[in-house]
């Protein structure tokens, strides 16, 4: 008998007790946390994706169970497998990811000390912290978005999520009941005003600015939940950190975010303009994974894709909206015809495999028309600030749609065109149906679909059974 | 005291006995023993008498044999010859029926994937519950080892079963105690064939066989097809405009396309062939007084009755005996294979049973108005899918490509394949130190190689990999295996006779696998990964590593035969679980009342025979399974982007430890009519503790894999085993023998991790049929209630928990109470979902009838097995309102002419009425049947012809497989298991190939 035997060594896995013996490990961990975020099943894919075809500018033609026919015709029930529960499994994997790495910062930090570490280690530890804690908060901003009702019904007051902010690595503490919706935001708002304050202002590189998080990425992820909140005051107050009064639109600190001047080189080559604030990257040996690719979904067969879905084309449709012209950029470099269908090539890199177009997070120009929009719903009349921004990233792809003051006449008017643009801006960037539901506004029907109303019993996605079968303390929605 | 000897390869013995010695016992495997008196005769003479009771023959037990009279435990046993010309891939397939307490599933009609064995029940949950396979003293590895999903891989096809002589089934404690540890779910002893002394003996068998597809779905043809969906769009605008919608779906089902071109194509025809098999066994085996040996070479080469489903094996063993000095031999084993497996993607294995390019599912959903073929002679595609054909997807008008393979071009250009290369053996010595105690060690070693490959041509590519993709990987299974045991039998008084075995044993395993992915051929010219392709990823790396050390000890008591005893332990150490060691053992005891006086001088003894009562207790473990490095908490490695990553991988349990079960077992032998019916019958009580289970962790808490493995958890297996054996006629011409077997099982789960947990296990991971939990049989089905079809309007009737009737009209007003009319919530699995079950059938055996007329014998032989459910998914599939082709009986729909219809108003895109989208009970089925497994017809050449060509023995055969079904159930076939061997997931049935027939014509001549 050989006593060792009995503790085979594995090869290819590490011990928990070895991870945070040395910066390089340390700095792997930090990559992971991203990893799990973009996971395919979550923001590397598939949740940018049904955020898109929950609304109604798209038509799902494959009738197909896994590429989410029940997220665009609004059956989805607690045991759907692809959206329902995989979705809610791959955000709170990302999040205890984070939470672990997290608490092993803290318990570890007897050991940053020289020489294994750098002298000035604490201050690198306090940026892992920063990205972990903008992660985290993505991932909890990112499941409101689809498991509870919007913060504007009932001002928060509503079931939100279960909250987890500690590493689970035992079986202890299944049950843990949901924060109101509320709650959930606050923490989320904690962790990125947390995040701003420890992030470098730059990472050094335009790849790391755009796939690691930085300060103004912490900025810009706030205008987007304060504008879910219908915080229009915090939002001008965030968005004002990076977005100048006037044009050149640059961010005056950190990383020079900046409006592009071509919307279409913002989605070619390595997608890496500084106009991507946050973006997932991919490559052949990390790709999403099976039907996850938003170029899978959205192109057609002959394009590299899968067609599993075509652009609207039907009334209600954004293809057939007038203010989006023939001549726009987005619509010529965007819009592919074939055969008889149009298709969204926003992601160009389909066939041949292995899918490496970048999952978008945020960009510089949805915090410009973060901004407008919150900007026009509290000044009355046509603010010309939000009316300059608005036609800033317009006017990049359309010059000659640019809307006038004369002829928006009212803020409703221009909070409406502001709603347009972004459909038309940020179409297959899972922005729509967020969009409509921060307003708690019904979700439009398309094709043989109804209309789902806010007091639709599925305008919010049912919380999986898996969840309801372990943690007694869950409810449904 | 008492002396021997045996006799030479002639039968010839000599030997010396002191005055005192009165009389010579004579025995002999398989015969009665006689007594001689010796009087003053020199040379002793005798003719044993054959004995029919099986009594005497060796059994192998775990590191040693036994004389079935003398065992407590319960041992089942086969011989080789009975499975020696089914046309399987692997022995363990042939078992079926065959044994009393050994349930056989053929999971599908794929070759060579890996039957589900199941002794005495489902004996753990999360870990294998299939017994241990021990070939020649070495365990083997065993269960589907392919890491390409589309081909199965049976690593016990590495033998070849012309090779083994014997098989023998350890079910109770006692048998299986010495295997400690791993034998929760039994063991399987195979034995291989030895040399005789003093014989010469070559034998060549072959057989032909063909195999066809039977009992295939029946499905519309394009005419049926066009009339179904495009009244099912009618009926959706119906809907629509009943809501106050926009009612504008094409009716675009056609049957013509713009250039006159229409098809009628029955899709079976392209997946389905007549399958050929050959099989060719050579072998030579002899001995001389000190050396015996047994050689072979086989070959067989199988194509099954799917296209591209194949199976070769190339064998060749040589197993040897040498007598070194009067008290030392020394042994070798050693068989060396390579096997071939090929298959296309059948959806029935690797958990693929929803992929869209499983021909399971493929021919039974294409629509029949595409062709295969464009008039030009190329396939019809577009892209990867098959082309629109002449059909108009109704919601957009536009040509309707339906994001499906078509068959033709995966069948023409992909390929998936598993290949094994096998060195499995030992090396053994014995050394007899004094008399009755034998010192024996054996070294063994069993290594396969396994080169898997899958190739997708660009021309189809995979839906999601458009630009072709050639995959490989390798892989190595290494095991070294040295026991060293020592025993010592001995008799005081000629009554008491002891044996004591003491041993120890250690295993080494170790696998590897490594593999990669490439994607987006140069050009289409290359088919094999070695050509040029864009990009590279890793695949399917894998390391593992385990070791189990054992001290054991086995003593048998018996005293005058008459009363038996027994007793096992075992202490197992094993590198997988936190807590390493484990204690088992088992005790049996035994009484041959018929060996008593009173009874063998009792009026009834000449007409019962046989009355032996046995009895065991004992407990033993359960480590087959478990992952090697489980119980650590570790970290692995990955990527985000171009960066590597280090992520937190498993969350270990630092209390893990062995699956225990406590197993008892009350028994009994029996003899009549001078034995001319004979059997056993058991009373079995399995309770399975400390089940390793994942403690379901709530998904929200994030840990990896949402499970973290944990002792927890109980089940109980209890049933009864009767075996019997009638020799209903014999005579010199005329021989007619029945035997049969069966075995009933009462599988409860008595706790699970938690209070009222609800452990479900889906299929593909797209659906989930079974739960499991406490007081049911494991998995069994949740289905929410049909009431069947709405004769007023044709809905889906589905009876809710709390007592509402809902009816479901698609795209319409949805989910509406019966009762009123008004909207109500729609039914749910979970909380209006009903049991059905079990899943796993409660009783099941063998019936086996053999004649012989002078040269001719016919073999009937029958498997059963029942008192199951299945959830038939396919069924779903079958009748869904999507594009999907329907079963022919869609014809018996509602319309308003047939109120009384079988099925729901068709309405397009329906996929809750028929099932596909909620589990229902309309869907679940009964499972029993009985199945003609094997009939067989065969005429063995006459003696004094044979002899005059100097042939021993000449036989040629014909035989059918799987000849009849008799069934109730409505799918393709009740043995289906799409969960494979999965614990928790038996009796679901979707979209996965069924068994063929398959007829075979043999011959096998010996010399």
């Amino acid at each position: 008998c050989q006593p060792d035997k009995l503790d085979p060594k594995p090869e290819i896995l590490f011990s928990d007790q070895v991870v945070f013996s040395s910066p390089a490990r340390i700095e792997l961990q930090a990559n992971n946390m991203y990893a799990y975020v973009k996971s395919g099943t979550f923001l590397g894919g598939r949740f940018q994706i049904y955020n898109d075809i929950r609304a109604n500018d798209f038509i799902n033609l494959r009738s197909n169970g896994v590429t989410g026919t029940g997220v665009w015709n609004h059956t989805l029930t607690e045991t759907s497998q692809n959206d329902v529960i995989n979705t809610w499994g791959a955000g709170y994997q990302a999040i205890n990811q984070i939470n672990v790495f997290l608490d092993g910062l803290d318990a570890n930090e007897s050991k940053f000390i020289a020489p294994t570490f750098p002298a000035n280690y604490a201050a690198k530890a306090s940026n892992y912290r920063g990205e972990g804690r903008l992660l985290r908060a993505l991932c909890y901003y990112s499941l409101l978005q689809l498991y509870a009702r919007p913060y504007v019904d009932g001002n928060g007051s509503k079931p939100g999520l279960p909250l987890r902010l500690n590493g689970q690595k035992d079986d202890k503490g299944n049950d843990l009941a949901r924060s109101s919706v509320g709650d959930v935001y606050k923490q989320i708002l904690e962790d990125l005003d947390f995040a701003e304050k420890n992030l470098p202002l730059n990472n050094g590189s335009a790849t790391l600015n755009v796939t690691r998080a930085h300060r103004n990425t912490a900025i810009a992820l706030k205008t987007r939940v304060y504008l879910s909140m219908a915080k229009y005051d915090d939002v001008i107050r965030e968005a004002n950190k990076l977005v100048p009064a006037v044009g050149p639109f640059v961010a005056p600190t950190g990383v020079p975010n900046a409006l592009n001047a071509s919307v279409a080189a913002v989605f070619t080559g390595t997608q890496e303009t500084t106009e991507s604030i946050l973006s997932f990257p991919f490559t052949s040996q990390d790709q999403p994974g099976t039907q996850n690719q938003a170029a899978y979904y959205y192109l057609p067969q002959n394009g590299g894709g899968n067609g599993e879905y075509s652009l609207n084309s039907g009334a209600g449709g954004i293809l057939s909206n007038a203010a989006w012209a023939a001549t726009d950029a987005r619509r010529t470099s965007f819009v592919l015809v074939s055969g008889t269908e149009s298709y969204l090539k926003k992601y160009p890199t389909g066939a041949p495999a292995p899918y490496t177009d970048k999952a978008p997070v945020i960009r510089y120009a949805e915090v410009m028309l973060n901004l407008a929009e919150a900007r026009a719903r509290t000044t009355s009349g046509v603010d010309p600030q939000a009316l300059l921004l608005l036609n800033a990233v317009r006017g990049r792809s359309n010059a000659a749609g640019v809307y006038t003051a004369a002829g928006l006449t009212s803020a409703t008017a221009l909070v409406d065109a502001i709603l347009l643009e972004r459909r038309i801006e940020f179409l297959g960037e899972g922005i729509r149906n967020i969009d409509i539901m921060r307003l708690n506004a019904p979700i439009p029907g398309k094709g043989s679909i109804s209309a789902v109303n806010p007091t639709d019993m599925n305008y919010v996605w049912p919380i999986p059974f898996t969840e309801l079968a372990t943690n007694k303390l869950m409810t449904r929605n | 005291g008492s002396q021997g000897t045996s006799t030479d390869a002639d039968g010839k013995y000599t030997l010396s006995v002191p005055e005192t010695a009165k009389a010579l016992v004579f025995s002999f495997v398989g015969y009665d023993s006689k007594e001689v008196a010796i009087g003053d005769q020199s040379t002793i003479n005798v003719t044993l008498k054959v004995n029919t009771t099986g009594l005497d023959e060796v059994v192998v037990v775990g590191y040693g044999t036994q004389a079935r009279r003398d065992l407590t435990g319960s041992v089942a046993s086969v011989s080789g010859k009975q499975i020696a010309t089914a046309p399987v891939q692997s022995f363990d397939q042939a078992l079926q029926g065959r044994a009393s307490g050994v349930n056989i599933t053929t999971p599908n009609g794929v070759l060579n994937n890996p039957p589900v064995i199941r002794i005495r029940g489902v004996n753990s949950i999360s870990l294998s519950s299939g017994p241990l396979i021990v070939i020649d003293g070495i365990p083997a590895f065993s269960g589907n080892s392919s890491a390409v999903g589309s081909v199965p891989n049976n690593p016990l096809s590495n033998l070849n079963p012309a090779d083994i002589e014997s098989m023998d089934v350890l079910k109770d404690a006692s048998a299986t105690a010495i295997y400690g540890s791993r034998a929760a779910g039994g063991v399987i002893l195979v034995t291989t064939k030895k040399g005789r002394r003093g014989q010469s003996h070559l034998s060549y068998d072959t057989w032909v066989g063909w195999s066809k597809p039977v009992r295939l779905y029946e499905v519309l043809g394009a005419q049926d097809y066009v009339t179904i969906k495009n009244e099912a769009v009618r009926n959706l605008n119906a809907n629509r405009k009943s809501v106050g919608a926009a009612a504008t779906n094409v009716e675009g089902f056609k049957l013509t396309d713009a250039n006159g071109v229409s098809a009628d194509t029955r899709w079976y025809d392209y997946i389905y062939r007549t399958g050929f098999a050959q099989s060719h066994n050579l072998n030579f085996s002899g001995g001389t007084e000190k050396t015996t040996f047994y050689s072979s070479v086989g070959y067989t080469d199988q194509k099954g009755m799917i296209v591209n489903n194949a199976f070769q094996r190339v064998s060749a063993r040589l197993n040897v005996d040498h007598k070194v000095f009067s008290n030392f031999s020394v042994g070798m084993r050693v068989g060396y294979s390579n096997t071939h497996n090929s298959s296309p993607n059948t959806g029935s294995v690797g958990d693929n049973s929803f992929g869209s390019a499983g021909l399971g599912r493929v021919p039974i959903l294409l629509p029949p108005n595409l062709a295969p073929y464009n008039p030009d002679g190329t396939p019809n595609a577009s892209g990867p899918s098959i082309g629109a054909g002449p059909n108009i997807n109704p919601a957009t008008g536009g040509p309707f490509v339906i994001g499906f393979i078509n068959p033709v071009v995966d069948l023409a250009g992909n390929r998936f394949n598993s290949d094994g290369s096998e060195i499995q053996g030992s090396v053994s010595a014995d050394w007899e130190v004094i008399k009755g105690l034998n010192l024996r060690t054996q070294y063994g070693i069993n290594n396969i190689a396994f080169e898997d490959q899958a190739f997708y041509t660009s021309l189809a590519g995979t839906l999601s990999n458009p630009g072709g993709e050639a995959d490989n990987y390798y892989r190595t299974n290494k095991r070294t295996n040295w026991q060293n045991t020592a025993q010592y039998d001995r008799s005081f008084n000629e009554k008491h006779n002891f044996s004591l075995l003491l041993g120890n044993e250690q295993q080494t395993t170790n696998v590897q696998r490594w593999g990669a992915v490439r994607t987006g051929v140069a050009d289409p010219f290359f088919t094999t990964f070695q050509g040029n392709f864009t990009t590279i990823t890793p695949s399917g790396n894998f390391q593992g590593a385990n070791y189990l050390v054992s001290f054991f000890g086995r003593l048998n008591y018996n005293f005058d035969r008459k009363y038996l005893a027994t007793v096992n332990v075992r202490r197992d150490g094993y590198s997988a679980f936190a807590k390493k060691y484990g204690n088992f053992y088992g005790a049996s005891l035994g009484y041959v009342v018929s060996e008593e006086g009173f009874w063998k001088n009792a009026a009834f003894a000449q007409a019962f025979s046989l009355l032996k009562i046995t009895g065991s207790f004992g407990k033993v473990g359960n480590n087959q399974g478990i992952d090697d490095f489980v119980s650590l908490n570790t970290y692995a490695s990955g990527f985000y982007g171009a960066n590597s990553t280090l992520y937190f991988s498993n969350a270990g349990n630092p209390n893990l430890a062995w699956e225990v079960s406590r197993k008892s077992d009350i028994g009994a032998s029996f003899g009549f009519l001078q034995d001319r019916l004979r059997g056993d019958f058991s009373y079995y009580n399995n309770l399975v503790d400390g089940l390793i289970l994942s403690v379901p962790q709530a998904p929200s808490k994030g840990i990896p894999l949402d499970r973290i493995l944990g002792n927890v958890g109980s089940m109980r297996n209890t049933g009864v085993e009767l075996n019997l054996t009638y020799n209903a006629f014999q005579d010199k011409a005329f021989n007619w023998t029945v035997s049969g077997n069966v075995t009933t099982l009462k599988n409860r789960v008595l706790s699970l991790a938690t209070e009222g947990q609800r452990l479900p296990t889906s299929t593909g991971g797209l659906e989930t049929a079974n739960f499991t939990q406490v007081g049911n049989s494991a998995g069994q089905i949740l289905a929410v209630k049909s009431l069947g079809v709405n004769p007023a309007n044709g809905q889906r009737m589905i009876q809710k928990a709390d007592g509402t009737v809902a009816q479901y009209n698609h795209s319409g007003l949805g989910w509406t109470n019966v009762a009123d009319g008004k909207p109500t919530a729609a039914p749910n699995q979970l909380t209006d979902g009903v049991y059905y079950g079990p899943v796993l059938p409660t009783f099941y055996g063998g019936f086996d009838n053999t004649f012989r007329y002078k040269g001719l014998d016919l073999g009937l032989f029958v498997q059963f097995s029942g008192g199951n459910y299945i959830y038939n998914g396919t069924k779903s599939g079958l009748h869904d309102q999507r594009f999907w082709n329907n079963e022919v009986d869609i014809m018996d729909r509602w319309t308003e002419t047939n109120t009384n219809a079988k099925w729901p108003r068709v309405v397009y895109t329906d996929n809750v009425s028929n099932g596909s989208a909620l589990v229902m009970s309309s869907n679940v089925e009964k499972g029993d049947f009985a199945r003609l497994r094997q009939v067989s017809l065969g005429y063995s050449i006459a003696q004094p012809l044979l002899e005059r060509v100097k042939v021993a023995n000449a036989r040629i055969y014909v035989q059918v497989q799987n000849a009849a079904l008799l069934t109730k159930y409505s799918g393709i076939d009740p043995e289906i298991s799409t969960n494979g061997a999965n614990n928790t997931g038996a009796g679901v049935d979707r979209n996965s190939v069924g068994q063929a027939r398959t007829y075979t014509v043999g011959f096998n001549i010996g010399f």
